[in-house]
């Protein structure tokens, strides 16, 4: 070792310790009081496989418990998922842990929290993307994703210019084709609109066949060979449905060379994922941050007693929507688009236009 | 004996590495509570905070520390075994019959992994093993109807002989192609996944009966499902009972049988065993399906303990744990057991470190560091070629001189 780099190591080293000699000698804190009243309600929440922080549904509800604890006071527990064997012990933990209310994430959880509600029966559940066998005391959360997505879709056929758009889910399974389903009578809806033909590829209703990845594996090669694979066959636009696909779509594209665009599903992927800014051309949001706000607020705060009736997050009540657009570069100009979405969207509330077809 | 099959360090590495001693193995058990304390301690936040200003109140560091400790040990504690803030029995005693629960497949596994250590296999496809004898179990528990009883015994019977042929192909393929088990056993690790996976996702195969495109399969059915132990508030069943017998059977099996002594054998030294008479390929074929018949018992576990409907990912980790399961004891059957029922407490109790806010890495961070403390000490010395270590003499020595210095008096 010459010389220089020794001394530049001691230098390093005398640095590091320096740093945390300062380091450790801040001021002592003084006890302080927290900003927000604390409420004697314990919120807890499971988390299936994908962990909180899977830039999806279970990190929707992690964030609902957060922003619960920080504005509303209530206090907090929560328990991540490895694998099935984990569902059963995480709820029983937090029943242990005389939680008030616990939010079951995934319809993967659906068996074990509706087991444990029937066993118990003083403590409050709510199972998203679930359903509930008839315990009073569980609260299935579900969604009607085929409202914002029929929006997407339309939007997905104004913008594109080959008039081929293309989308692909995680698995075949019913929260994952409700978005597709959506989806492909959107752009249906544009191409008749517009006398117009509208090709949808990688979902077809009608036969029930698709592409699927076969699993919820962030950006796996799978789902990057099928955003290639459908670039090829013409679309420029994708909608990737299953959890954070976003990386493998837009990699196919730069890829491919393809001047194509990415909608965004669960989250304002703008927002939460703005590496892909470039490609996105808004969100079909699922926004459960705000149900599970809600659903303890009612509760906690409101007093209100918990009732076991499905909760549906529709356009009307704003469980969903359509995330502002960017990217826009269709022949009819954003502010049209943008009028008649929202007049698709008072169609769709009032019953007039039924997105499933 | 020809060049090639002489004790190269490698392979003595691994013969030191699967027969580690009891004391050694507890002294890795204790090393790896150690660094699972430094883990918590430096992933606290609390103490982090504290830390910043350690020279102005160095209590509030300390305290912080002995705190996230003794907190994360105390909630694995009452995870596992007792839990004593409880207000009524049942939930008092629940951790300790999840303890059990846990165990019984990694017991199971754990024996059938060390078999193969024994004869100097390395199973590595505990996991397909499982996945296969699973399938098979649910093909019995949801696609046949048969009385109360028969078809429990049929179900589990079927489990366990599918796993054990799932195994005894390893063990073919390897007698008459040479193949390294190794690779064989991980490839039909993807075969058992991908083939549970189709079975589960179509509808005229496994499929549950009202299910949607989700891989799923129904639960099985009520008289093949494994009884509950102490009645419905806990969820014990008698897959762990299986696994005990199972340690029972690989005990008299590979201590007292003579096809146990043949495995023995092969382990020690193949060459030796094939002089002596042994048939080496027919041993292989036995060993590796004895290997997939233990594993086969926690595929019982799985498939027929369950209420609800099965996953593809119904081996959670079960595979991969069976082989720290087999180190850690030794590969003998109480060891296995001991160890097992370790693993199984860590599974139990990371709910309730998570409740406390502990991630549930840690626990797999004690179980990585047990074995890497195991396995290390034969692997550095192997990777740098350096000496067994001499047994002290100082104490002797001494002892010794003692005594001649009382002679000489």
């Amino acid at each position: 070792m010459n010389k220089i780099t020794k001394r530049a190591l001691s230098g390093l080293a005398l640095a590091g310790a320096a740093s945390l000699v300062l380091a450790g000698c801040a001021a002592a804190p003084d006890a302080s009081e927290t900003a927000v009243e604390q409420l004697d309600y314990l919120a807890c929440a499971v988390s299936d496989e994908g962990s909180w922080n899977d830039k999806s549904f279970n990190q929707s509800v992690y964030e609902g418990l957060t922003k619960s604890r920080d504005e509303l006071g209530v206090q907090i527990q929560d328990a991540e998922s490895t694998s099935p064997d984990d569902f059963a012990p995480n709820l029983q933990a937090m029943i242990d842990a005389s939680c008030d209310l616990t939010i079951a994430v995934g319809f993967n959880l659906v068996d074990a929290v509706n087991a444990a509600a029937e066993a118990n029966p003083e403590v409050n559940f709510v199972t998203i993307d679930g359903w509930s066998n008839g315990a009073t005391n569980l609260k299935p959360v579900g969604y009607s994703m085929n409202q914002s997505s029929y929006l997407a879709g339309y939007l997905a056929a104004a913008q594109s210019t080959t008039k081929i758009v293309g989308t692909y889910g995680g698995m075949q399974i019913d929260a994952v084709v409700d978005f597709m389903t959506g989806y492909y009578y959107g752009a249906m809806a544009w191409g008749a609109d517009n006398d117009t033909t509208v090709k949808v590829v990688g979902w077809d209703p009608a036969k029930e066949k698709g592409d699927f990845i076969g699993d919820f594996t962030p950006n796996s090669g799978t789902s990057k060979a099928i955003a290639a694979a459908q670039l090829q066959a013409g679309a420029d636009v994708l909608f990737p449905v299953g959890g954070d696909q976003f990386g493998a779509s837009s990699e196919a594209i730069t890829e491919s060379g393809v001047d194509a665009r990415i909608i965004g599903v669960d989250k304002d992927i703008a927002n939460t994922s703005p590496e892909y800014a470039d490609w996105i051309l808004t969100s079909a949001e699922k926004r459960m941050t705000s149900a599970v706000y809600d659903i303890i607020k009612a509760i906690a705060v409101d007093g209100q007693a918990f009732s076991g009736d499905y909760y549906i997050g529709t356009l009307e009540n704003g469980g969903t929507a359509l995330s502002a657009i960017t990217n826009y570069t269709g022949a009819q100009s954003q502010a049209d688009i943008g009028a008649k979405l929202e007049e698709l969207k008072a169609g769709i509330i009032s019953g007039d236009i039924n997105p499933l077809g | 004996m020809n060049a090639d099959s002489q004790p190269t360090t490698w392979s003595t590495a691994a013969k030191e590495i699967v027969s580690g001693g009891a004391f050694r193995a507890f002294l890795s058990v204790i090393l790896g509570f150690i660094v699972g304390a430094l883990f918590m301690v430096f992933s606290n936040e609390a103490f982090l905070n504290a830390l910043s200003y350690l020279t102005a109140r160095p209590t509030d560091a300390l305290g912080a520390g002995w705190t996230a400790i003794s907190d994360g040990y105390l909630a694995l504690f009452r995870g596992s075994i007792y839990n004593y803030q409880a207000d009524n029995f049942v939930a008092a005693m629940r951790p300790i019959t999840e303890t059990l629960r846990f165990a019984g497949p990694l017991i199971a596994a754990g024996l059938g992994v060390a078999l193969g250590f024994r004869v100097g296999l390395f199973n590595i496809g505990a996991s397909g093993q499982i996945l296969f004898g699973a399938l098979a179990a649910t093909w019995v528990s949801t696609r046949m109807t048969l009385p109360w009883g028969v078809h429990l015994v049929v179900a589990a019977a079927v489990a366990i002989a599918a796993a054990a042929a799932f195994g005894a192909l390893v063990g073919f393929l390897k007698a008459r192609t040479g193949a390294h088990e190794v690779i064989v056993t991980i490839m039909l690790n993807y075969v058992a996944a991908g083939l549970l996976t189709f079975f589960f996702r179509q509808d005229y195969l496994l499929r549950e009966a009202d299910g949607g495109g989700t891989p799923k399969s129904d639960a099985p059915a009520e008289t093949a499902q494994l009884p509950t132990l102490f009645g419905d508030s806990f969820t014990l069943h008698a897959g762990f009972l299986l696994a005990l017998v199972g340690v029972v059977i690989y005990w008299w099996l590979m201590e007292r049988s003579t096809i146990g002594y043949r495995f023995r054998m092969v382990g020690h030294n193949i060459d030796a065993a094939r002089t002596a008479g042994v048939n080496v390929s027919r041993t292989f074929v036995y060993a590796m399906a004895a290997s997939g018949a233990f594993v086969g018992i926690a595929a019982v576990n799985q498939a027929l303990g369950a209420r609800a409907g099965l996953t593809p990912d119904l081996d959670g980790s079960i595979g991969f744990d069976a082989i720290t399961v087999a180190l850690l004891g030794s590969s003998t059957g109480p060891g296995v057991l001991l160890a097992g029922l370790l693993f199984g407490a860590f599974k139990a109790g990371a709910p309730a470190m998570q409740v406390i806010g502990l991630s549930p890495e840690v626990t797999g961070v004690v179980q990585g560091f047990i074995v890497l403390f195991i396995a290390a000490p034969p692997l550095v010395r192997a990777i740098f070629r350096l000496p067994p270590p001499q047994k002290s003499t100082v104490i002797a020595d001494w002892w010794v001189g003692l005594r001649k210095k009382k002679v000489a008096k």
